[in-house]
């Protein structure tokens, strides 16, 4: 029998490895992007569950808004990658050294 | 023996999906990896259809992975990346970000799994004729018109941030320009020039028969 | 159709915002202008038009609309108001300067008018999916923003890095969002606090949910440990957008934080405060100290503004309507001292791409220009807190509103902190009175920039001198806003 938190529990598993892809971040930033709709993907699940466990069609909205919103973040994340491989020829996150924190 | 099919989905849908995430952060190939993505959201939007939220997973799958991941693999493909070279202190980062994120899932899967979470949450039967895509519809035009409008505003700032931040008229990009051609006149193209005439049609014949000697 | 013309009246600011956007957008392409003056008064003209129909639409109670999606009431036409006129002040400074870097285009307006649209959303939302949808408005003309000065490598730099983090920072929010709808099983900030109060809610999934969120409001806010993007951005992006950046989108942040916080997780309120608690503390101790080793004055003004987000925690976890109203007030003042510090810097930077970023390009003002020399004197001393300016009583009034919440110890360590803090602030002063000018370039000044950052730095030690009005403004939007449940 599957119950809501084994749902709950795959968005944790998933939304852990989404901050995981971002703590890499010595890889490209295409592969942090990546990671970004990961987390969103586990985002979305647990809402769908939820919303499928309440009865309550309010989540699977919510749901719609996100991926709508993750698409025109990526049109723009893409965007300013594109700019970054212009002025760099590289997209790689160790060579971000123009500004020292 | 029906609710035993849907747990074979369910853990088959899992474990596909937690592999294709696992490998989406771990293939050095951006191209890999975005394949991958693609994998991670099919299996997702097979998860969704269990839940019984058809239309979220068809726009999953049509929407994500026909658009946006394809934006993806263009630009991963544009930008014609080479591979990433691995760097000294490279592994330290991976320790450090799995030690944390395996800490921080650890915790999550602590509190979410506890017994208390699901416990009189059974899943609601709805009537044969019930309509996912219709309810979610009919939501969207009444209760949630007002966000409905900002997010047709989010897509317009992302398609006016897109053409400014990425176009730019190219200096040497030749093209063809149609009113000059039209208004071209003949003194623009052809010069008549004055000049004395010339003796080098006697030489050329001369030389031409050089070389038939 | 359960849609009604009552419901078009509160939103008819944002309806006008929008619609003018859109004609702007179009209209930047068909009029020949030089120097886009004209699209720059069709945008002045629409912060105007707006603060007009706030002014013209307000009524003395709260109204919902739209299935109580949205909100209007005192604090949002307040600081409605206050977004347009920390944009138009905004927009005023920072013309000659883009232009003469070839950035005061039709894009960067149409994208500055967006951005505000988000905050008007923002300010007004009363549910997560308005919440939502008006913060990516917002980051995503902001994030656009950064990135427009395109052919400069720390510009995009700085883009990319607000980009990836401001989605991290989604994300967990998002996160956090989630859990607080599968406990309470409603999105509506006023049904929450009711479901949360009947205590049929799961406990663990709430708190579980209200960590999430914080942490994802820490990283909007900027505050200590999630602070990393603030000093490079606003750093990297040209001035105007770090003026931008550092004004009104505070104003729209205070909104957000309180309307979550306090108008949808009032029962939690021991949880969060206690979390705000070690959120401020780290922000006013990393943001003083660290201020003070930094040589470029945006990145010094950089945690300057984290330390400011500390004192502005302060009187939101002291949990009264005292402390709204003084978190409100400071937020405010904030705004106001942001836009003329950045403003000054912008008029010191000249059209062949000196930025007078360097705290050394202050060194000698007053031999320079007696008169901006004192304007930034007013601005430095504000953001230091010294009376009688502004920015001592905005500190005063956070200070004793967490006092009077019983956080003494906490108070100390702030006290203690921004006397640290007046350290870095009162250099700037000492290299504009004391020390010898670098250039004895002439400054080159606009009238109309010189009135307004004169009036901007006067209007500093004025609601210094006589802050009761605002102060009073304040305390009713916060005790009509925030007290409802």
């Amino acid at each position: 029998m599957i119950v809501l938190s084994d749902f709950l529990i795959l968005g944790a598993v998933i939304f852990s490895m989404g901050v995981a892809g971002i703590l890499f971040k010595r890889k490209n930033i295409i592969n942090v992007l990546m990671a970004i709709e990961l987390m969103l993907l586990a985002v979305n699940t647990n809402f769908v569950a939820f919303s499928h466990f309440r009865g309550d069609p309010a989540g699977q909205i919510f749901v719609f808004f996100i991926l709508m919103v993750a698409a025109a973040e990526a049109a723009i994340g893409l965007a300013i990658v594109v700019l970054l491989f212009r002025s760099r020829r590289t997209i790689e996150a160790a060579d971000w050294n123009e500004l020292k924190g | 023996m029906l609710m035993s099919f849907e747990t074979i989905v369910f853990y088959l849908f899992a474990a596909l999906s937690v592999f294709a995430a696992l490998r989406v952060i771990t293939a050095r190939n951006p191209v890999h990896a975005a394949l991958f993505l693609v994998l991670a959201f099919c299996s997702m939007a097979g998860i969704w259809m269990l839940l019984e939220a058809e239309f979220l997973a068809i726009t999953l799958v049509l929407v994500y992975v026909g658009a946006v991941m394809v934006l993806f693999l263009f630009v991963v493909m544009m930008l014609d990346i080479s591979l990433v070279q691995l760097r000294a202190g490279f592994w330290r980062l991976v320790l450090f970000g799995a030690a944390l994120a395996g800490l921080m899932a650890f915790e999550m899967i602590w509190v979410l799994g506890s017994s208390r979470t699901s416990t009189g949450r059974v899943a609601i039967k709805h009537a044969a004729d019930y309509s996912n895509t219709k309810e979610l519809g009919r939501l969207m035009y009444t209760d949630y018109v007002y966000p409905f409008e900002i997010a047709a505003v989010i897509l317009l700032v992302a398609m006016v941030a897109a053409i400014a931040l990425t176009f730019r008229r190219r200096k040497d990009a030749k093209s063809q320009g149609v009113p000059e051609q039209v208004a071209v006149r003949k003194a623009d193209r052809l010069r008549l020039v004055k000049m004395p005439p010339e003796n080098r049609a006697r030489q050329g014949l001369d030389s031409t028969e050089e070389v038939a000697r | 159709m359960n849609f009604v013309m009552s419901d078009l009246v509160p939103v008819l600011p944002e309806i006008f915002v929008l619609a003018m956007t859109c004609v702007i957008l179009i209209a930047d392409l068909l009029i020949r202008q030089s120097g886009r003056l004209a699209t720059y008064m069709l945008v002045q003209l629409t912060l105007l038009g707006c603060s007009l129909i706030l002014v013209g639409t307000h009524e003395n109670r709260v109204i919902y609309a739209f299935h109580n999606m949205f909100v209007d009431d005192l604090m949002s036409d307040v600081l409605k108001l206050l977004t347009c006129l920390a944009l138009s002040m905004m927009l005023a400074y920072s013309r000659l300067y883009l232009t003469a870097r070839g950035l005061f285009t039709g894009e960067f307006m149409v994208l500055v008018l967006f951005a505000m649209l988000g905050m008007m959303v923002m300010i007004s939302a009363n549910h997560f999916v308005t919440l939502y949808l008006g913060l990516e408005l917002l980051s995503l003309s902001l994030y656009t923003l950064v990135a427009m000065q395109r052919d400069s490598a720390t510009a995009i730099e700085a883009a990319m890095k607000y980009f990836v983090l401001g989605a991290l920072a989604s994300s967990l929010l998002l996160y956090g969002m989630s859990m607080l709808y599968g406990a309470t099983g409603t999105l509506e900030l006023g049904a929450l606090t009711q479901a949360i109060q009947s205590g049929a809610a799961d406990r663990n999934l709430q708190i579980f949910g209200l960590v999430f969120v914080v942490c994802g409001l820490a990283f909007k806010l900027g505050v200590v440990p999630f602070h990393m993007w603030v000093p490079d951005v606003y750093q990297g992006a040209p001035t105007a957008i770090t003026m931008l950046i550092g004004s009104a989108p505070k104003l729209a942040a205070f909104a957000f934080v309180t309307r979550i916080l306090v108008e949808g997780l009032q029962p939690l309120m021991p949880h969060w405060s206690a979390m705000l608690v070690i959120l401020a503390i780290a922000s006013i101790v990393l943001g003083n100290v660290t201020a003070i080793a930094q040589t470029n004055i945006k990145r010094m003004l950089a945690y300057s503004t984290i330390s400011h987000m500390g004192f502005l925690l302060l009187g939101i976890l002291s949990g009264s309507i005292e402390g709204y109203g003084a978190s409100m007030f400071y937020a405010v003042v904030y705004a106001l001292m942001s836009l003329g510090a950045f403003g000054m810097i912008m008029l010191l930077s000249r059209a062949d791409g000196f930025e007078a970023d360097t705290i050394n390009d202050f060194k000698g003002l007053s031999r320079r220009s007696p008169w901006f020399a004192f304007i930034m004197l007013l601005l430095m001393f504000s953001m230091a807190g010294v009376p009688p300016t502004v920015g001592f009583y905005a500190k005063f009034s956070v200070f004793s509103a967490a006092v009077n919440s019983g956080h003494i110890p906490l108070v100390a360590i702030a006290v203690l902190f921004s006397l640290i803090g007046a350290f870095f602030y009162l250099r700037i002063v000492k290299l504009m009175y004391f020390d010898a000018p670098e250039s004895h370039a002439a400054i080159s000044i606009q009238p109309d920039t010189g009135i307004l950052i004169s009036f901007n730095g006067l209007a500093v030690l004025l609601l210094g001198i006589l802050p009761g009005k605002l102060m009073a403004v304040c305390a009713v939007s916060a005790q009509q806003s925030l007290l409802l449940h």
